[in-house]
């Protein structure tokens, strides 16, 4: 398959940057585009004014025009008012001149002409002044009675008076619409954060529930399009849930189906001659590790990821009080310390599990008296256990925690007891030990972490 | 020693008895939970092995009954379930001791000698009157060191008074534990067992009190 890593690239890239990108380039554009438009307007309509102004000046101008009846001469009979006329090269000209020589000008002009455009009506043109500048001016062709010329009068003015106030609104202008655009991008920044806050909040819920912390996503406080996604998600999560709930069960069913006949057979098997017995109970012991090793684990599957905190005391008080009391019918007290308000990163039948078969074995032993104790402890808890028994040597001890071994097959049962905590040990990344208790007896020391570890022990 | 085994899978109930028969007890059967109360509420056993998955209601239920109404003889349960909260529930009903499904017959025996013993307050394996001694696991009795042979209706006896001494054990309470119920024995029967008992042990140790029954003791100068 070919690689389009730039593809990639855009698909993976997050809401935040695509929402920031596309209001940047909107503003990029949108900004200078309208900004081009306000300028052009602007530079037209002050041109127009200006052309305007000229223009009454130039009526001004035509209505002073008198032409001498005798020789035809051109005299100006009124100022126009304005005293930058006066001044020579200030960049206000005005101009009336004949086809035959005949010239009258602004005392600014001094010794300068402006040319003449031969157009009819009134022309606008620019044309480049005395001092360099370029001049905008209007001129009119008109007959005054008594004079048979036709006279060109013309106003002009610089249009540096134009440029600069041109220049100056389009310095406003870009100023003015970059403190918009800068606002506009705080603006869509705080948008875009706010719209995903809820995005975040889900993000965190989830993550919530991936710890253990939480059973399901909380929807009455999202959004309704996330509030869907996340019931979605729930639904998910709770199908799941039960499947994972029924592949128990239904290992659970047959395990208990095959116990009973297995039960049966390995009893009537000690009625056989011993080489017939001992193969019988090697295929029956078969059976029953199979039975044993599939329904552990089916309970373990998704335990582990899916694992909720259970508290502590709840759910190891039916344990303990079943415990106490069968300690009680052998005189044996059973003293128990538990810190208050402990959660534990553990399905709960797996903490029962576990402190159930670490007790009983501590309970077999003990002469009078067993201890256990549940605290927080370096990042998770540390669960202790100790007896008042023979306790066991550094070889037993090393025996006991080699898999499935049997202490001693006559007391200590079944001798699945250790095996099935290191199994759960495994599962939860948990640590067993095994020490001399200070009653003088069996320690057992438990450190299960409190966040989640990547299960180990279960193989596909 | 008689067991009530209570069980609603007649081929386990079946197997179980025959290998409990092979070890010298004495088992009735119940098949139902309202059986086994009845049995336990009119009789007089050792012990009782329960089944929790009974058709008529969880064994927990009974057993809890029973304790309530101060019927304190050993329970031992079976169960198949191995859920820690299902056997939790055994115990806080006032269950001994359990063994889980699939057990072997040595195991159940173990456990049911192990809590005969202790209700009657042994705690060692090996229980001892002067020179006699019965290794409550094997049932092999020996004195000074020598072994006994003994009939299985003599070593029950033995057993029994042995597990009861110094208490005076009554000819009913010895008719109804160290006898088949069907088998009744009259008086006579026990006075001939007894008899031979003394043959085998010597004279001194079992003192028979008129009126009372028996009592096992060690002769003085041992």
């Amino acid at each position: 398959m070919r690689r389009r890593p730039w593809r990639q690239r855009l698909a993976r890239t997050s809401i935040r940057a695509r929402l920031l990108i596309a209001s940047l380039l909107l503003v990029m554009v949108a900004l200078p585009l309208a900004g081009t438009g306000l300028a052009y307007n602007f530079r037209d309509s002050v041109t127009t004014a200006f052309d305007d102004r000229l223009e009454s000046l130039l009526n001004v101008l035509l209505a002073g025009v008198q032409v001498d009846a005798q020789n035809e001469e051109l005299h100006m009979t009124r100022s126009l008012g304005d005293p930058r006329f006066e001044r020579v090269f200030s960049g206000w000209y005005w101009q009336v001149s004949d086809d035959d020589g005949q010239t009258l000008t602004s005392r600014s002009l001094w010794d300068q002409r402006l040319p003449i455009d031969n157009a009819t009506g009134v022309a606008v043109s620019e044309v480049e002044g005395p001092r360099g500048d370029t001049l905008r001016v209007v001129e009119r062709d008109i007959r005054l009675p008594g004079h048979a010329e036709t006279l060109h009068v013309s106003v002009a003015a610089s249009r540096e008076e134009l440029d600069t106030e041109v220049a100056r609104f389009e310095w406003l202008l870009g100023l003015s619409l970059l403190a918009l655009g800068a606002l506009l991008l705080v603006g869509l920044a705080v948008q875009i954060r706010w719209g995903l806050a809820p995005l975040r909040r889900m993000h965190t819920n989830l993550r919530a529930v991936e710890s253990g912390d939480a059973d399901s996503l909380e929807t009455h406080f999202l959004p309704d399009e996330l509030a869907r996604l996340a019931r979605a998600m729930n639904g998910v999560l709770e199908r799941d849930r039960r499947l994972i709930e029924r592949g128990r069960n239904a290992a659970g069913n047959l395990a208990h189906a095959l116990k009973t006949p297995v039960s049966v057979l390995t009893t009537l098997a000690e009625r056989f001659p011993p080489d017939t017995r001992d193969r019988l109970r090697g295929e029956l012991g078969r059976i029953d590790d199979a039975v044993r090793h599939h329904l552990a684990r089916a309970s373990a599957a998704g335990g582990v990821v899916l694992a909720g905190k259970v508290d502590a005391a709840q759910t190891l008080a039916p344990v303990l009080e079943g415990l106490t009391r069968m300690g009680q019918r052998r005189g044996i007290q059973l003293t128990q310390s538990l810190a208050d308000d402990l959660k534990v990163r553990m399905e709960a039948q797996d903490l029962q599990e576990l402190v159930g078969n670490l007790l009983e074995n501590a309970l077999r032993w003990a002469d009078s008296q067993v201890t256990v104790s549940l605290h927080p402890q370096a990042a998770g808890v540390e669960l202790l256990i100790e007896d008042d028994g023979p306790g066991m040597s550094e070889e037993q001890r090393d025996a006991a925690l080699a898999r499935g071994s049997r202490l001693d097959e006559r007391r200590s049962g079944s001798g699945l007891g250790l095996a099935i905590v290191e199994d759960l040990m495994t599962l939860y990344g948990g640590q067993l030990t095994l020490s001399r208790a200070s009653l003088g007896g069996l320690a057992a020391h438990v450190w299960l972490p409190a966040s989640p570890v990547a299960p180990s022990g279960i193989e596909s | 020693m008689k067991v009530l085994l209570v069980e609603d899978d007649t081929a386990l109930a079946q197997a179980l008895g025959e290998a409990l028969g092979e070890a010298g007890l004495l088992w009735e059967h119940a098949e139902t939970g309202h059986a086994a109360d009845y049995l336990v509420r009119v009789e007089s056993y050792d012990a009782v092995i329960l089944d929790l998955g009974l058709p008529d209601g969880d064994g927990t239920r009974w057993l809890a009954a029973w304790r309530e109404d101060g019927i304190d003889l050993p329970v031992l349960v079976l169960t198949a379930r191995e859920r820690w909260s299902d056997k939790a529930a055994g115990f806080s009903a006032g269950a001994d001791d359990y063994v889980t499904k699939p057990f072997e017959t040595a195991e159940v025996l173990f456990r049911l000698r192990a809590l005969v013993r202790r209700s009657h307050g042994h705690a060692h394996p090996i229980l001892r009157l002067g020179e006699l001694a019965l290794d409550t696991h094997t049932g092999s009795v020996t004195l000074a060191g020598r072994p006994i042979t003994l009939t299985a209706q003599e070593s029950r006896l033995l057993a029994y008074l042995l597990h009861a001494a110094p208490r005076i054990v009554s000819r009913i309470e010895l008719s109804e534990h160290v006898y088949d119920r069907d088998h009744e024995p009259d008086s006579n029967v026990i006075d001939v067992q007894v008899s031979r008992l003394r043959r085998k042990l010597g004279n001194q140790r079992i003192v028979t009190l008129r009126g009372q029954g028996y009592r096992l003791v060690a002769p003085e100068d041992e």
